[in-house]
């Protein structure tokens, strides 16, 4: 190879994606090129300095956290029998699934003729007010349980048993509804979603009972983040979009 | 807790849900730097980690007992994040070279006068150069980039697991040396 080798080729040469031929010529041709030996040099370098990216740092306990996570959906029973244990998240589903059969069949039943368009739209709608409805119930469930763990008593230490166990079945439905407000472009609810799901798994994975410590650092990273204030700004919001959708519905039967 | 990945394997496909959770400590710090990398949020390297272990323990019967559980997870981690990365649209925007050659070129290098190659890598601003080259790749680019540089898959192996032409994956790889090359340069040169 007389001609100097360009970025892309040295990339290639690097990665030994050259076929054999064209590797030999490079080869000769950074035998004999200083400047492309020089570039050559820089590239190899560079590619040595990416090796020494930092991996990131994770908290201690972080097996326990990812443990926490995992364990409910693990417990479940595989096969058919899985459809008889009714975990929050499921039956978030199921009941989504459940109304958007049962509208489409009475949005057919009941209503006059409609254009295809009216009917994806509709159901579509129908969706997005159930979805809207199981968010606002986990909202109301997981703002209860941040309530009692924010005021619960004791001296020396506190007894969270309650709270973990009710934690960790709102773990799984949280998950959930932060992945489809990530996937439907809903910044915000994610942000938040998330925020909710560290505490949660947090409290998942924690003993039965608490120092006043534990609960107190527990409590001001609930008052910091203004998680309890956040939950129930969404919550309320939630509950306005429904009634928004359901005034959109009547408005068009 | 059982001593090897072997006997976790075993007793885990008997339903031993303590055995599975042994080979969670054991890899999940693994599972979520690989999944950093290809997906490059901390969001979406958790959710690879948990659909990484879910998908593992359902197809714990699969596992070969001879081979290296480590190894068959690594796999399964790296298929979850193509399949993360795959299932977005691609709506976010990646740093334009101009971009990048105008922040390679602004930032004034540290004197890098005696120091060896091996101090400057581990250095922090270098490190710090790295990050933000990083956060400049589109989630294509860096996959691509991470499965040929880190994963050592070959371009067409890429092509296939990202549904990318080869012609694109190249592309994909060449822009993402070209924003490392910008980054790093100043700091690499004449080291």
């Amino acid at each position: 190879m007389t001609t100097h080798l360009n970025e892309d080729d040295l990339v290639l040469h690097y990665y030994g994606e050259l076929d054999s031929e064209a590797s030999t010529r490079a080869q000769q041709h950074l035998g004999i090129c200083a400047e492309c030996r020089r570039n050559h040099t820089r590239l190899q370098r560079v590619m040595a300095a990416v090796d020494a990216m930092p991996d990131p740092v994770l908290p201690d306990g972080y097996e326990r956290i990812v443990w926490a996570r995992l364990q409910p959906d693990l417990s479940s029973p595989s096969g058919w029998r899985a459809w008889l244990s009714f975990s929050p998240a499921r039956l978030a589903w199921m009941a989504a699934i459940l109304v958007l059969v049962s509208g489409a069949f009475f949005a057919g039943r009941m209503t006059k003729p409609q254009t295809a368009a009216t009917q994806v739209v509709s159901a579509d709608q129908v969706r997005q007010q159930i979805l809207l409805a199981a968010l606002s119930e986990h909202l109301d469930k997981s703002q209860t349980m941040l309530i009692d763990l924010v005021t619960a008593d004791g001296d020396d230490v506190v007894d969270v048993s309650t709270e973990r166990d009710r934690a960790t079945d709102l773990v799984a439905a949280n998950r959930l509804y932060r992945q489809s407000a990530a996937a439907t472009g809903e910044a915000g609810v994610a942000e938040l979603l998330d925020q909710l799901e560290e505490l949660l798994v947090e409290l998942a994975a924690s003993p039965d009972k608490l120092s006043s410590e534990e609960i107190n650092s527990v409590r001001q990273r609930i008052d910091s983040n203004g998680l309890l204030f956040k939950v129930r700004v969404l919550s309320s919001t939630v509950r306005e979009r429904q009634k928004q959708q359901i005034r959109t519905r009547s408005a068009a039967l | 807790m059982p001593h090897t990945d072997a006997a976790a394997v075993a007793l885990a496909r008997d339903g031993d849900s303590e055995a599975f959770h042994s080979l969670v400590e054991r890899h999940s710090r693994a599972v979520y730097r690989l999944a950093y990398r290809m997906t490059g949020t901390p969001q979406d390297a958790e959710d690879v980690v948990q659909e990484t272990f879910l998908r593992a323990y359902k197809q714990l019967g699969r596992f070969e007992s001879r081979a290296n559980f480590g190894t068959w997870l690594h796999r399964i981690a790296v298929n979850c994040s193509i399949d993360l990365i795959r299932s977005r649209p691609h709506r976010e925007a990646a740093l334009d070279l101009p971009d990048l050659e105008q922040f390679g070129a602004t930032t004034e290098r540290t004197d890098t006068s005696g120091a060896t190659p091996e101090r400057l890598m581990l250095s922090t601003e270098v490190q710090e150069r790295i990050g933000t080259a990083m956060s400049g790749l589109s989630s294509m680019e860096r996959a691509a980039f991470m499965l040929r540089h880190f994963e050592g898959h070959s371009i067409e192996e890429i092509s296939q697991s990202l549904g990318l032409k080869t012609n694109a994956t190249k592309h994909s790889i060449f822009r993402a040396v070209r924003k490392m090359r910008v980054a790093l340069e100043p700091f690499v040169a004449d080291a």
